[in-house]
């Protein structure tokens, strides 16, 4: 028993059926989808943004199998379909690891797979998630706090927009430059807090070409994490595969990095909780995850917290984490930006919904993670309080407060604020948080703690 | 068949994603001589633009406004010809080139923006992804366009927006185009920043914003 050789996957890319990519879209992804979700009754309760239903997770997960079974991963260079038989897949989920470990020394830190309701805290990886920061100096002082946090695992970092004043210009040297920079940025952020064992797990934020990740990786260690990535709906692009190859012959691990779309071909939350299942099944065998980064996003309002995807999210990971002991984590993208109240009823909220249900954490994407420097380690500090706060708690118990804080900012999704800028809200020589900044964090604590989260501290 | 009766069956085709019953209903209109940009303006165009407005409020996805879209094209297939030959022009509220820039091959959201300028009556030139600077500006210049839109959905990919600004600047034809940018990354001081004449979050938005340009255009 073993999950099919990542040679043969790379065989299908040149040997599956070919077809174009609307087909693809429209008269394999969206049927093929609609028909399980009517098959096994899955049906969206607005009431209920987290399930308590056993049942019905098994049912997504049942409809996920089936479903990426007759669909496979499209591979948008070569305009075919890569397909896995039912054995295939099975196998592929039996023999998953159910823990990888990241990082080394004393800041070796192992990512378990959890179940529903698990009292075991998630693991916290922890950062800018990729967000933009302008400057050298704000990167290395970001990772070093981010460091510095004890409830950090591992790191997700920044990506750099500049370097020595030029803009980082895609498929260009400076591409290549930044990445390379962003991975010593990143050891000397984390030997200035004393942590140079922590891993980097999103290696490399600011490179998006397979040439710029494999360079930066010079700086790296196999014990960090290279996220791979493919595009909504279940597609991948040759360059991913010359990453895996990379990777895998360093030794290094891998997060499979899926983006379900609400709104988009996989339709309401029914689609996005079964199109998940079936990222998982695409990330263990096309994209070679040691584990798996999931991120549900509403198309409209780039975020996680909208009712619909909370429930999506929470359903989808449920069905995951109940039947696959792979680990997996997932990343909620908050619509306001950083510090902003709405910030931190959105962040609890989704931490929650996502603790309950079985998942680890990725924190923190905030105001849809594009704008430079609106970043700041407070808030993906706060969301892994919140996540070891809510750990052990019931899915109902956790739902009842879910409800309560959705009804406080989701007429307010469309027109988030932005928030602050790291430069406003944290001292640039110290890295420390501005007085008022402390204070807001302190105050948004308590209030939602009042609310029913079980803060430590 | 009266005419209001034959509008609503266009209208409802498209509704109901319905590519047969649409191009049935343009075949009857064409069979009881009714002008063909009549039946475009009173019958397929209500019926996209309900579609486009159902999705912007999230009552219909994805899936549901590519059927609508495409019944629309097939209904416009049939009654295309029909204008040629008569020598019509349909009112067209612009011509816009539309496209992902070099080194980002995302297509989603930019396609979204596509579908929705058509079912404002937009002319759209969709170049795909992954489009080069110098490749814009070409397809600007051959379909005489009134607006270039570049779509972006990775912070390293932004630049690539403001490599056609400086080329079609470099080639003293900027003030030739409307340029609005997009995609995920993207912000308003971007668009400031780079020179761009507006920048929209979200697809209907982008619509809106499209309109209210051609209308200063047009001032």
């Amino acid at each position: 028993m073993s999950r099919v050789p990542f040679l043969d996957v790379v065989d299908r890319t040149f040997e599956g059926k070919y077809m174009p990519q609307e087909d693809f879209d429209m008269k394999v992804f969206v049927p093929e989808l609609r028909k399980v979700i009517e098959k096994y009754k899955i049906k969206y309760d607005s009431q209920k943004l987290i399930p308590d239903d056993d049942d019905l997770a098994d049912r997504i997960f049942q409809a996920g199998m089936e479903f990426y079974q007759n669909v496979g991963t499209y591979c948008v260079d070569t305009e075919r379909v890569i397909r896995f038989t039912e054995k295939e897949i099975l196998e592929a989920l039996h023999t998953a690891p159910d823990k990888v470990a990241f990082g080394q020394g004393r800041d070796l830190r192992w990512l378990k797979s959890r179940t529903p309701e698990s009292g075991t805290p998630p693991f916290c990886f922890l950062g800018a998630v990729g967000m933009p920061v302008s400057s050298d100096d704000i990167f290395v002082n970001l990772i070093q706090a981010f460091s510095e946090c004890d409830l950090t695992d591992t790191i997700t970092m920044p990506s750099l927009t500049h370097i020595n004043g030029r803009t980082v210009r895609p498929n260009s040297p400076f591409e290549v430059m930044a990445a390379i920079r962003s991975a010593r940025l990143f050891k000397e952020g984390t030997a200035r807090a004393g942590r140079p064992g922590i891993a980097a797990m999103n290696a490399i934020a600011c490179a998006s070409s397979d040439v710029a990740k494999i360079a930066g990786s010079h700086y790296l260690r196999p014990t960090d994490g290279w996220m791979i990535g493919s595009t909504a709906e279940l597609k991948v692009e040759t360059p991913r595969f010359n990453e895996i190859a990379f990777v895998r012959d360093i030794g290094g691990r891998i997060l499979a990095e899926t983006t379900p779309l609400f709104g988009g071909f996989c339709g309401g939350p029914e689609g996005v909780a079964v199109a998940s299942v079936a990222y998982h099944l695409h990330g263990l065998l096309v994209l070679r995850g040691d584990c798996q980064l999931h991120c549900p996003l509403h198309l409209k309002f780039v975020c996680a917290t909208a009712p619909p995807v909370l429930w999506a999210l929470s359903a989808g990971a449920q069905a995951i984490t109940r039947n696959s002991h792979s680990p997996i984590m997932i990343s909620p993208f908050l619509a306001a930006g950083a510090m902003e109240e709405m910030c931190f009823l959105e962040a609890t909220a989704a931490v929650t919904a996502i603790v309950v249900s079985g998942s680890n954490l990725e924190a923190q994407v905030t105001y849809g993670g594009a704008t430079p420097d609106l970043t700041g380690p407070l808030t993906p500090r706060f969301s892994a309080e919140v996540a070891h706060a809510t750990a052990g708690m019931t899915r109902k118990e956790a739902n009842d407060i879910v409800l309560k804080l959705v009804d406080q900012f989701k007429a307010d999704l469309g027109k988030a604020p932005a928030g602050k800028r790291y430069q406003e809200a944290y001292d640039m020589k110290t890295g420390k948080p501005l007085p008022e900044t402390l204070e807001k964090y302190e105050k948004m604590k308590k209030k939602i703690g009042e609310m029913g989260i079980p803060f430590k501290i | 068949m009266g005419d209001q009766e034959l509008f609503k069956k266009m209208s409802q085709a498209i509704i109901e994603l319905d590519k047969d019953a649409a191009v049935a209903a343009a075949q009857e209109a064409v069979s009881v001589g009714m002008s063909p940009l009549k039946a475009i303006e009173k019958g397929l165009q209500p019926g996209i633009q309900t579609v486009g407005e159902r999705f912007e409020a999230f009552e219909c996805f994805l899936p549901e406004l590519i059927g609508a879209a495409e019944a629309f094209k097939a209904a416009m297939d049939v009654l295309e010809p029909i204008i040629a030959k008569m020598g019509e022009n349909q009112d067209s509220n612009g011509t816009v080139i539309m496209g992902t820039v070099k080194g980002d091959i995302h297509k989603l959201g930019k396609d979204i923006v596509v579908l929705l300028l058509k079912t404002r009556g937009f002319n759209v030139i969709d170049l795909g992804e992954d489009i080069s600077a110098s490749d814009f500006m070409r397809a600007a210049q051959k379909y005489n366009a009134d607006i270039i839109g570049l779509s972006a959905l990775l912070n390293t990919t932004m630049p690539a927006q403001q490599e056609v600004v400086s080329l079609l600047k470099e080639q003293g034809i900027r003030g030739n185009y409307i340029i609005m940018v997009g995609g995920a990354p993207v912000s308003q001081n971007w668009a400031d920043e780079i020179g761009a004449d507006g920048y929209s979050r979200t697809a209907e938005e982008a619509v809106n914003l499209a309109l209210d340009l051609m209308k200063k255009k047009a001032a």
